[in-house]
């Protein structure tokens, strides 16, 4: 391979191990927009929170003397999941329930204040410097001429993209085949409706937010063990992006928001490969207003219909 | 018409008498204290904190300044431009006419106009950016060399030590960084050194991976880094993860122990150009104990900086008997200082006559040598 199809090939990798995590962020949004038409804007902190569990899980059981890793990291994920899983109830609970029903605008500021108050929440309990953890998983495949270039692949990035394919399928699975899942569709479609029908939505929504922010939680483990560093603040450019994702996919659709997290992710490493790094937020932006000028609902979005 | 005269009347004998009786009972006088307590830069704020504190401490122990004792005030910037404004016009209702700081360029610049405008007297012990004496300010001060004197040394240090092949030069696209990688570019063209690399990173970004990919692919051997550590922990830490090895240089900004916690074995033997370790002085060995003996650092890079800060405000007051800013501008402009960071002179634009940096070698364990 020539020098330049191996830099290609390095950056589609670093494209799609990021893209893989903002998917893992969009799909909270995603659904919770599929089924009360509503932004949660607090997600990004979810995932954020997220991070720091599993930093303080890790780092509390190498204290202990655990220093096996497959062991730190599911007693992690675990801990992380639940924790995260239920922050998201507690904010569905807290700020989105008693306001279900109102105008549109007043959860979103409700949604964007929870926000604000997690960031500082976590900045007043943890502090706002950057948390390091020493880096776990270490090593990886280089292959290519190391003349031209070398193409490395860390486990690290398998393991991100192995996780992200496995939670994908496993949420894919639910929500088609469960009962549960079933009653998500079913929500989404036509919330009242399901309503009269004698299915609990309010418990639905909440599993909502639970699957969203495990998702996010997993995505915080995945990332905070990537990059090795968090803070308060990570969750807001993370949420950022995958909003992004998520509208660029075509919000409430779970494909879509696959689709739109691999997408973004490498549009931004292609952008920083041919051009100054700096064009990188501007190029994923670009891109993000092109698609919805011609596709208003994204790229796997159904054209939403007048509920009269 | 008559009433409301009246009123401004008794308003303004009642302003004036509690103008007299607060100077009456003024015994200490307050020093402000901008810089970050808070966000990702607050270790900075915690550096001017510990030397602002122990000048004082030192000064009020050997009888204050013209019979009043000191009392520094903390105003917390959170090195967001925005809430320095804020922060500077707060100083100003609380009627406070010393500041040390602000600390981050950015912020410190847009904080002078305030203090020039309303007659207070600044002097920073960090920020570097040049663009801040640049405006005829009368009031504005610092303890610190200027951000061309750094770029200039970095310059000449990859020139005549380092003599990298192929460089790059990354910038975090903020006043501080962008400005002094500017330089260094531009003192390397001057030199027929060409820059194989120039471009800009997010702040508060994590992914690097792109950027690094193509350091690789351009064979960079040496990678200057103008910003602050954060970025250039992660960038360094993934270098290392996807086995890119150059020699790295960034300015004081980068000199921190969490650059060491981020990047861990990848920090080692980062170049940087900071200021001289003053805590490693004889002179300050006194100092040094005193801040050690409470439980703090006094090994940060702004901590003396800001202790002279303080020396040079008390003894320009103690000098003019004046609390005056105007009064005091002057005098500091004309006359020589002698404080913890050595003989301390000033030019015309309130910039100090000689710098105050040297270039460093980080270590893994947070600590620093002078260079080879």
């Amino acid at each position: 391979m020539s020098e330049f199809s191996l830099y290609l090939l390095q950056q589609l990798i670093n494209g799609l191990t990021i893209g893989s995590t903002y998917a893992l962020i969009a799909i909270g949004y995603t659904m919770v927009y599929g089924i009360i038409g509503m932004i949660n804007f607090a997600h990004g902190e979810i995932y954020m929170i997220g991070s720091y569990v599993t930093f303080i899980v890790i780092a509390g059981l190498m204290g202990m003397g655990i220093a096996s890793l497959p062991i730190l990291l599911v007693i992690a994920l675990v801990v992380a999941i639940f924790i995260s899983s239920t922050y998201g109830w507690t904010v569905e609970r807290v700020a989105y329930r008693p306001l279900r029903g109102t105008n549109r605008l007043i959860p979103l500021i409700s949604a964007i204040g929870m926000s604000i108050f997690l960031q500082n929440f976590v900045v007043l309990s943890q502090g706002s410097r950057d948390v390091a953890l020493p880096p776990q998983i270490t090593g990886g495949w280089n292959f290519g001429d190391p003349s031209l270039f070398e193409v490395s692949l860390s486990y690290m990035q398998v393991l991100i993209f192995a996780v992200t394919f496995i939670s994908m399928t496993l949420l894919t699975l639910f929500i088609s085949r469960s009962r549960m899942g079933r009653a998500c569709r079913a929500c989404s479609e036509d919330l009242g409706m399901t309503n009269l029908l004698g299915i609990d939505t309010n418990k639905i929504i909440a599993l909502t937010f639970i699957v969203g922010a495990a998702l996010a939680a997993i995505a915080g483990l995945l990332l905070g063990l990537y990059y090795g560093v968090v803070n308060p603040f990570v969750g807001f450019i993370a949420g950022l992006k995958a909003f992004t994702a998520a509208v660029l996919g075509g919000i409430g659709s779970i494909p879509g928001a696959m689709l739109g997290g691999l997408i973004l992710g490498v549009t931004e490493a292609m952008t920083a490969a041919f051009f100054p790094s700096e064009y990188k937020d501007v190029v994923s932006f670009g891109l993000l207003v092109t698609i919805l000028l011609f596709r208003p609902s994204g790229l796997l979005g159904k054209p939403e219909v007048e509920k009269v | 018409m008559n009433q409301f005269r009246k009123t401004l009347l008794s308003l303004s004998t009642a302003v004036c008498i509690m103008g007299l009786t607060a100077a009456a009972q003024a015994e200490t006088l307050k020093i402000g204290l901008a810089g970050p307590s808070t966000g990702p830069v607050a270790q900075y704020g915690d550096m001017q904190k510990i030397g602002v504190m122990a000048a004082i401490d030192d000064i009020n122990k050997a009888g204050g300044v013209n019979g009043m004792m000191l009392e520094g005030v903390v105003y917390d910037d959170a090195c967001d431009p925005k809430q320095a404004v804020a922060v500077a016009n707060k100083i100003v209702n609380d009627g406070i006419t010393q500041v040390v700081g602000h600390l981050c360029s950015s912020s410190t610049e847009p904080a002078t106009d305030i203090y020039d405008e309303e007659g207070i007297l600044m002097i920073t012990a960090a920020s570097t950016s040049p663009s801040i004496t640049e405006k005829g300010y009368k009031t504005i001060f610092r303890t610190i060399g200027l951000d061309s004197l750094q770029g200039s040394m970095a310059a000449e240090y990859i020139m005549e030590n380092a003599k990298p092949k192929r460089i790059a030069i990354i910038h975090d696209k903020q006043q501080y960084g962008e400005g002094l990688a500017t330089s260094v570019r531009d003192l390397l063209d001057a030199q027929g050194v060409k820059a194989a690399m120039f471009e800009g990173v997010t702040p508060g970004d994590k992914d690097f991976s792109a950027l690094i990919a193509k350091l690789k692919k351009e064979n960079v051997d040496f990678v200057y880094y103008g910003g602050y550590h954060p970025e250039l922990g992660l960038i360094l830490r993934q270098s290392a993860e996807k086995g890119f090895t150059a020699q790295f240089m960034g300015p004081e900004g980068v000199v921190n122990s969490d650059l060491a916690k981020i990047a861990g074995a990848a920090s080692e033997g980062v170049l940087a150009t900071a200021p001289k370790s003053f805590d490693q002085n004889p002179v300050n060995e006194t100092r040094v104990a005193a801040i050690k003996a409470k439980g703090e650092d006094p090994t940060g890079p702004f901590v003396f900086t800001a202790y002279a800060a303080v020396e040079v405000m008390t003894d320009a007051m103690a000098a003019t008997k004046s609390t005056d800013a105007e009064v005091l501008s002057d005098y500091i402009r004309e006359h020589d200082f002698d404080t913890a960071i050595g003989k301390v002179k000033y030019d015309e634009k309130g910039d100090l006559t000689e710098s105050t940096f040297l270039v460093y070698r980080l270590h893994q364990d947070g600590s620093k040598t002078p260079a080879e």
